[in-house]
């Protein structure tokens, strides 16, 4: 927070009742006073420029959650899609083997219609629950983007606190501050290009346990 | 393998039917879920399980918190617990090991990993 300059200024351009002026000004030179004053004794300065230091972060966060559920919408559209097209070719499958086998069953079968059909619909099953799992896996987002979330708003409702107990405290009728703890554990890392002391994925953890001998 | 019961401790009842589903797909179908650490830890001593799979960030106890519980409590302290977890920070992963976890996987994961990890484990147990 920069300083500023705490002298009194003129509030309210001159009216004719002058007698009044100097009374506001003092008033709002001894606020202003008791603004300062309050802000470096109660070390709200650095509370609040800690929080405002927090803020890029959350801006980073909020991306994360951006680009997090931007991705998993388009995994899974691309997953149903792909599930779709399987779904229809069994469809088809399924109705022109049924006219085969409705004109000529014994055909249906020396020709090897039937069981192709069989082999193609367990291909084809197989590729559809194969979708139907990174489907379920995309849903993860809604994990990670919400310890996110919880962050975001923590950091915001700290901030308010602080502003809060700030205008309390900074009031004539003082009273006692309440600020929130911050929380240990960070969550996910949103930011891909992380510090030495995260990982960045599973590979890496694998590593460091390995090395600790597990 | 398909005797084994497993817990499925996350605060996100999504993550929880992921993992539950992943498990399924490979074949551990006895799974009960739980909230947070307390409920995890309530159900563990009423009930009988072989395997925890849990988060670390959770609220009322986490997931270190629970772990520590699980390994001083001389009935529970056999169970292997795997952290699957957001929380990526090396220290994180060094207490986990340190605190007893048999197994630590990041997320987001992948099928393949829950599955490696798992049998990875269940293998080292003989189980």
């Amino acid at each position: 927070m920069q300083t500023r300059d705490t002298s009194p200024q003129p509030a309210f351009p001159a009216s004719a009742d002058q007698d009044a002026t100097p009374d506001v000004h003092h008033k709002i030179g001894l606020l202003t006073r008791q603004l300062h004053d309050s802000l470096s004794e109660l070390g709200y300065v650095d509370k609040l420029r800690g929080s405002v230091d927090e803020l890029p972060d959350a801006q980073s966060r909020l991306s994360y959650i951006a680009r997090l559920t931007g991705e998993a919408a388009e995994k899974v559209l691309s997953r149903v899609e792909l599930a779709k097209t399987q779904h229809d070719f069994i469809a088809a499958e399924t109705r022109r083997v049924g006219d085969l086998l409705v004109k000529d069953p014994v055909a249906a079968v020396a020709t090897g219609q039937i069981f192709n059909f069989v082999a193609d619909v367990d291909r084809a099953s197989k590729e559809i629950d194969s979708h139907l799992t990174e489907i379920m896996m995309a849903q993860d987002f809604h994990d990670l983007t919400g310890q996110v979330i919880a962050r975001v708003v923590n950091l915001a409702a700290t901030i308010e606190e602080q502003l809060v107990t700030l205008l309390i405290q900074t009031a004539p009728t003082p009273a006692p501050a309440a600020v929130q703890a911050r929380q240990g554990l960070q969550g996910p890392v949103v930011d891909p290009v992380a510090g030495d002391d995260v990982v960045t994925d599973q590979s890496q953890v694998d590593d460091l346990l390995a090395s600790l001998g597990f | 393998m398909a005797e084994l019961r497993f817990l499925i401790v996350d605060d996100f009842s999504t993550m929880r039917r992921i993992v539950r589903n992943l498990l399924k797909e490979s074949g551990y179908t006895e799974a009960e879920e739980a909230e947070d650490g307390v409920a995890a830890l309530q159900k563990l001593r009423n009930g009988r399980f072989d395997f925890v799979v849990s988060d670390i960030n959770m609220p009322n106890m986490n997931g270190f918190e629970l772990l520590t519980q699980i390994k001083q409590d001389e009935k529970l302290k056999h169970l292997p617990v795997l952290m699957v977890t957001a929380e990526a920070r090396k220290e994180d992963i060094v207490a986990a090991a340190q605190g007893g976890a048999a197994g630590y996987i990041v997320k987001p994961f992948t099928k393949a990993t829950l599955e490696e990890k798992v049998a990875h484990i269940l293998k080292k147990l003989g189980l």
